[in-house]
């Protein structure tokens, strides 16, 4: 087995995506970034699930344009910046990414509850199937979801969308974008000139998304409502009408077709509690081997549990080192649990992996 | 190093904090919102959006604030009036609902 020959997403004949790995990362956050590189480096075929669309975790999700100083090695560095240094450092071992799906249920290649030796079953939301040796939950603080739009629940998929995942699906419309972060703003800016009109509805006069994306929204044609929210929505099929209310309590109506709440998410540890791994208040305890109670799943991170744990970045990053070279043992015990230094090539891919 | 809600936020209770936090750990009392330093991840979202700029991180609230450091704490570990046992770590604030009591340096407030 080379780190080269990790197995593409096979489309299988009932339509089940299936994916056979020897380890599964389950959140792509940092710590979950660097297993992914680790697995990698140790020769291990890698999967990565995260239920957010996009990679970095609550970096990404929470704070993107943050400043962050206590990574070793950088003195300072932006989070977009760090997450993305971490993808292109795992991106070496062609991780299989499997974004935008949730972990929903850990079992063996039975449906039962795994036992030591056990090859292990992650299914997701969306049905995909992951077969794995063993697995390392990166879970963070939980599985994002989008907070949802009060009274918007009716017109999810006839014109209420939380994630804009094509913005050619909006060229055209009328868009209502609600919220005041970088997620709304930056998708102000990507659809402005695209969409028919922009109109960004934001309940504070000051928006947290970085500045300079802000001004640029400014100078555009995104029509701002601000000290307002969405009092309700209107339509037949699909949407054709926001109606926004003011603080002074006047409701206007702007015509909408599509109407994309960028409200920000909400974190919950959710189906992770149903893996029968011990967890205490939200967190997965762990031994000095970054091993769960149960037998082939490890973990990592700001999700871990310990005495004397602190919940840093760089702590999460040696963590997820310590989980993936004791997970290579539980795999192959044959293999030593120091993975070599990395300057000397152990695994031996350093001339034949892209640079 | 948790958030911390400090004494402007009494009689105040804007709310918009508690949109924002993405681990709903801002829990509403009577008079005042309190954050939950268990639950509290640190991110810095409400910090800005407080219409009073009662919030700060615990290490860097005001003089003045600095009672409030503890206090937010005891609210989740002190048995608060009229309750028989401490909130402790509900794991989000829309499991519990409003309070509706303050700790005392709150309720003393005039």
């Amino acid at each position: 087995m080379t780190a080269t020959d990790t197995l593409l997403p096979e489309g299988a004949k009932d339509g089940v995506r299936r994916i056979d790995v020897d380890l599964l990362v389950v959140g792509a956050g940092p710590a979950g970034l660097y297993a992914a590189y680790y697995a990698g480096f140790r020769g291990l075929r890698t999967a990565i699930v995260d239920s957010l669309p996009e990679a970095g975790g609550q970096v990404t999700a929470l704070y993107p344009e943050k400043m962050v100083y206590d990574v070793a090695g950088f003195p300072g560095i932006k989070g977009r910046d760090l997450v993305a240094g971490l993808v292109e450092q795992a991106a070496r071992f062609g991780p299989v990414y499997v974004l935008g799906e949730r972990a929903e249920h850990l079992t063996d290649e039975a449906g039962r509850r795994p036992r030591a030796g056990d090859r292990l079953v992650v299914t997701t939301d969306k049905g995909t199937r992951i077969s794995t040796g063993a697995v390392v939950i990166t879970g963070g603080i939980g599985t994002f979801t989008p907070r949802p739009l009060p009274g918007g629940a009716e017109w999810e998929g006839r014109g209420l969308t939380y994630v804009v995942k094509e913005l050619s699906a909006h060229a055209g419309q009328d868009v209502v974008i609600v919220g005041g972060g970088d997620s709304a703003v930056d998708w102000a800016l990507a659809l402005d000139g695209l969409a028919a009109s922009v109109t960004l509805v934001h309940r504070r006069k000051h928006f947290r998304a970085h500045a300079a994306s802000v001004a640029d929204m400014e100078r555009g044609s995104t029509v701002l409502v601000t000290d307002a929210q969405v009092d309700s929505l209107e339509g037949n099929d699909r949407l054709h009408t926001v109606h926004v209310k003011g603080k002074d309590g006047a409701v206007t109506p702007y015509k909408a077709q599509s109407v994309i709440a960028a409200l920000g998410f909400t974190a919950d540890i959710g189906p992770l509690e149903t893996w029968g791994i011990d967890i205490v208040d939200r967190k997965i305890m762990v031994d000095t081997a970054m091993r769960t109670s149960v037998p082939g799943v490890y973990s990592a991170g700001d999700i871990t549990e310990y005495p004397g744990k602190v919940r840093l970045i760089a702590v999460g990053f040696g963590e997820a080192a310590t989980a993936v070279n004791n997970a290579a043992t539980y795999l192959d015990p044959d293999q030593p649990l120091f993975p070599g230094h990395s300057s000397d090539d152990p695994a031996g891919i350093g001339a034949t992996a892209p640079a | 190093m948790p958030y911390v809600i400090g004494a402007e936020c009494i009689d105040t209770t804007d709310m918009s904090c508690v949109e924002e936090c993405p681990v709903d750990c801002i829990y509403e009392g009577d008079r005042k919102l309190y954050i939950n330093p268990k639950e509290c991840i640190d991110c810095g979202a409400c910090e800005p959006v407080c219409p009073v700029e009662a919030i700060a991180q615990d290490r860097r609230v005001s003089d003045d604030n600095e009672p409030h450091v503890a206090d937010n704490r005891r609210f989740f570990v002190e048995v608060l009036p009229g309750r028989d046992a401490p909130l402790g770590s509900p794991g989000g604030a829309s499991k519990v609902g409003k309070i509706g009591v303050d700790t005392e340096l709150v309720a003393e407030q005039p």
